[in-house]
């Protein structure tokens, strides 16, 4: 008796070699002529590569010639090659679940350093995987309907281009932002690098289009608080934080901003990152969408003590746009695919306390310096100290929060570039002499090279080495004033004092505070420093372990402005392959309940995290909806009288496969 | 017009001796100075740096690749006032300080320092002291380096000596730790000049009554 009734199993057992990456390890032959004595074994070959064609050929003609009804690969990671060998196995005649890969590689060979042990392991694996194998059932895959919503969070430049690829596609899409604008950290960068185009100038239209664009229901002031459902059918719940101003009545006049009793802006603007000052009634910036002012509870006189005149609400006049009374709302959405497109943030130079951020005045991180010389910033773009002198001399420190065992230890990839362009823009715009400081100068991009090339031409210093502090202890007059910067020219061999004006910390890209709480809300894997996982680092860079869930931009790891749009794009075209499918093929590993092994014990009823089983009173049985079961095998292990099993997993499998390892 | 001179300059590889970086590398964190960026944050930070003939930077340079004898023979490791400035900052996480440490060592070693310098003077005869009576005495410690570096020195600083030991900053008679424990003293030194820990059984400290000497500073205690 087996899995298929009472036909005969005829098993074939495929060795692969992965070129030296199995066969460097494992003794392939010895491997195969082992399985070639299991029971039930017909034939067992191995072969230099079974993911070719040639050696997939070899499956389909040993079918045929050998009437095979079960198929053993034992080669590398499910993840890699499973779908490949079910459709050889499918191509061959056969159900293609009659098929069971062993992982001789990741779980061997790249792991072991005795190529005895190894082959060891891998003949207990491969018996194992026969013994199981003999088990197995025909199955058929379910279909499942993709619903063509898509959810896209985080509302930067990455998510923007995701939401306009697919708008324009016909596809709906939520893009939710959890600041007031849309347009995340390109919106506050003055020019970008290596062209000099003006951030501003390339992102504003598709911030514009965002808004004009009929597809997209964009949601801004919003979180996504829950998460639930699977691919081609996530339910999500999406929390709207109230902006006091009605978005669908107010035409963005600002005139509200004007009658506010706040004549001058007196609570620090997010935006210009505490630079520039703002009312409690504000536009976060001009170019904002959507085009609307919000209030500040904290610091609106109205909430605080209900005693202002309103001249914002008296202005508003008939429009009655403005509403004090707005709370907190939930809403609920129903998509198919959700793309992560949540950003960074940036490294907090007081965390390295030697340069002096927060304690001189006159450190600036470098997105406040992009602020400094942006025209719409808060000096309009004159680049003047906080005492309002013009700077003389300005040192860019690179790498702070980057390449540093004490902070981050990877290379965050866009600032030498971007210390570049700053080291361009304030030369260009004060006449001052520019420093850069640097470890090693990583300009690896098209035009990248050309445009360090034209900054050394500009006469800027370039010294190798890191600042190891910045102190204003002069040492003679003049350094009187000044911030002191020591350094080791590490080219010239000499240690260095050099005094300047303004000191520019080019910090690093860090994963978001809360990447934990949104990748547990999301089930997203997540490297040690907090990026996103992706599925494979070079064949699956914007998928994730979660079926459905794709990511765009730095939320997966820092890089710069045309990755991040290719990869949005990428995400874009992925999402909608699955939407224009139509389904999903999801895996037979549904659970089922035997009826008359069921002691009507409510176990399962409870423990299911799907609610995919229910109680039928009248049998006194549990019965499961297999359209809801998402194969988790809860219940299987919960249940006490063996009555709920699973396909894939059912326990003679299971035990088989054990014992074939053990004895 | 002065004659030129040519000097030859390149270096063969076979004049490299790369063992030297090995023995610093066996040294407890040494494996660090693989990592080294050669960023120059430590030769930035020493507050000696612009006195050496090699910075901390170049010193570790010079060590990976083997540069033997320009290591050993540095001045900068004799300069390093040990204020671990370096390694605090260091963003390889290499303990630089102890790596001078570690040169100072194979100096000492080889013979090679330089004779008249205080500091390897001071650290041998701190030794010689502590093999002797267990306790320092600062008199005969000061007498002594100054005899062997700048003995015209004492012509000149024998007024701040006196201001010391009148306000009792300075004891004339060295004292002596009392004999178990002087064994036991020597003992340890022994240990960690050359035997390994387990040849050597305290006299008469028993396990109960404190903590029990390990290699590398770990202390166990049997009486949880």
């Amino acid at each position: 008796m087996n899995g298929n009734g009472n036909k005969s199993v005829k098993i074939g057992v495929y060795v692969c070699h992965c070129g030296t990456n199995i066969a460097g390890k494992v003794d392939v032959k010895a491997l195969a002529e082992s399985a070639a004595g299991l029971p039930g074994v017909v034939v067992s070959r191995e072969y230099k590569y079974m993911c070719s064609d040639p050696g997939q050929d070899l499956i389909v003609k040993d079918t045929k010639q050998f009437g095979l009804n079960r198929i053993v690969v034992a080669s590398c990671s499910p993840h890699l090659h499973e779908l490949t060998f079910r459709k050889t196995t499918a191509n061959a005649g056969e159900n293609p679940y009659l098929f069971h890969l062993v992982n001789i590689r990741e779980h061997v060979s790249w792991v072991s350093d005795d190529p005895a042990a190894a082959t060891e392991k891998a003949k207990a694996l491969v018996k194992a995987a026969v013994a199981r194998v003999f088990w197995h059932q025909e199955l058929q895959p379910r279909r499942v309907p993709v619903n063509p919503s898509v959810l896209i969070v985080g509302g930067g430049i990455a998510g923007i281009h995701a939401a306009l690829t697919l708008a324009s596609a016909g596809k709906p899409v939520y893009l939710v932002e959890r600041k007031p604008s849309i347009g995340g950290h390109m919106a506050q960068f003055d020019k970008t690098f290596p062209t000099l185009d003006c951030a501003a100038c390339i992102l504003t239209p598709k911030m514009t289009s965002v808004k004009q664009q009929p597809n997209i229901h964009l949601m801004t002031l919003a979180e996504v608080s829950e998460v639930s459902g699977f691919v081609g059918n996530f339910k999500v719940k999406v929390k709207r934080y109230p902006r006091y101003i009605d978005e669908a009545k107010c035409v963005g006049c600002g005139e509200c901003i004007e009658m506010c009793v706040y004549k001058e802006g007196k609570y620090p603007n997010d935006f210009d990152l505490g630079l520039g000052k703002r009312k409690p009634i504000y536009m976060p910036f001009p170019q904002a969408v959507p085009p609307v002012p919000l209030i500040d509870p904290a610091t609106c006189i109205e909430f605080k003590s209900h005693k202002c005149p309103k001249g914002c609400v008296e202005v508003c006049g008939d429009r009655d746009a403005i509403d004090f009374s707005q709370t907190v709302k939930e809403v609920e959405l129903e998509v198919g695919t959700i793309i992560m497109a949540t950003g960074f943030k940036t490294f907090e130079p007081r965390r390295l306390p030697q340069y002096g951020y927060g304690k001189f005045p006159n450190v600036y991180t470098s997105l406040e310096v992009e602020r400094l010389v942006n025209a719409s910033g808060p000096t309009l773009g004159q680049v003047v100290l906080r005492d309002g002198r013009r700077p003389e001399a300005i040192g860019i420190l690179h790498c702070i929060g980057s390449r540093d065992e004490n902070t981050n230890r990877y290379c965050s990839r866009v600032c030498c570039m971007y210390s570049l362009k700053l080291a361009h823009l304030l030369k260009e715009k004060t006449g001052a002499h520019v420093y850069n400081f640097y470890i090693d100068m990583r300009t690896p991009g098209k035009g990248f090279e050309e445009f360090y090339k034209r900054v050394l031409e500009d006469g800027v210093s370039f010294i190798r080495g890191k600042v190891a502090g910045v102190t204003t202890w002069a040492q003679s007059p003049a350094e009187e004033g000044k911030l002191i910067l020591r350094v080791e020219d590490t080219l010239l061999g000499v240690v260095r004092r050099i005094p300047v004006d303004m000191v520019v910390l080019s910090v690093a890209m860090e994963a978001q505070a809360d990447a934990e709480n949104v990748r547990r809300l999301f089930n997203l894997g997540c490297s040690a420093e907090g990026w996103f996982l992706e599925r494979h680092p070079k064949l699956a860079p914007v998928d994730t372990f979660t079926d459905g869930i794709f990511l765009a931009g730095c939320c997966q790891g820092p890089k710069d402005i045309p990755d991040t749009v290719a990869q949005a794009g990428a995400a874009a075209a992925q999402s909608m392959s699955l939407i224009d499918k139509g389904y999903v093929e999801m895996e037979p590993n549904t659970a089922w309940i035997e009826e008359e092994l069921c002691s009507g014990c409510h176990v399962c009823v409870a423990m299911c995290p799907y609610t995919a089983i229910h109680f039928d009173a009248d049998k006194k049985v549990a019965v499961l909806n297999e359209a809801l079961c998402k194969g988790c095998g809860t219940c299987v292990a919960a249940c006490p009288s063996g009555a709920a099993q699973q396909n894939l997993f059912r326990d003679e499998q299971l035990f088989a496969e054990v014992e074939g390892v053990l004895v | 017009m002065s004659r030129v001179s040519f000097v030859r300059k390149v270096k063969y590889e076979k004049e490299l001796q790369r063992d030297v970086a090995a023995e610093v590398i066996a040294t407890p964190g040494g494996e660090k100075i693989l990592s080294c960026l050669q960023c120059g944050t430590c030769g930035g930070a020493c507050p000696l740096s612009v006195y050496m003939d090699h910075t901390p930077r170049r010193l570790i340079g010079m060590l990976r690749e083997g540069f033997k004898q320009e290591v050993v023979e540095s001045f900068a490791i004799w300069l390093c006032a040990s204020c671990y400035e370096c390694t605090v900052l260091c963003p390889a996480g290499i303990k630089v300080t102890d790596v001078m440490y570690a040169l100072k060592r194979i100096a000492i070693h080889e013979g090679i320092y330089p004779r008249r310098f205080p500091i390897p003077v001071l650290a041998k005869e701190f030794m010689e002291m502590l093999k002797g009576t267990g306790r320092n005495n600062e008199f005969w410690l000061v007498l002594r380096v100054l005899l062997k570096t700048a003995p015209m020195k004492l012509l000149t600083s024998w007024p701040l000596g006196l201001r010391l030991w009148r306000r009792g900053r300075m004891c004339l008679i060295g004292s002596r730790i009392p004999k178990p424990a002087g064994a036991d003293l020597r003992r340890m030194l022994e240990v960690l000049e050359h035997g390994n820990a387990s040849d050597v059984k305290p006299s008469n400290v028993t396990p109960s009554q404190g903590p029990d000497l390990l290699p590398g500073g770990a202390v166990s205690r049997v009486n949880a």
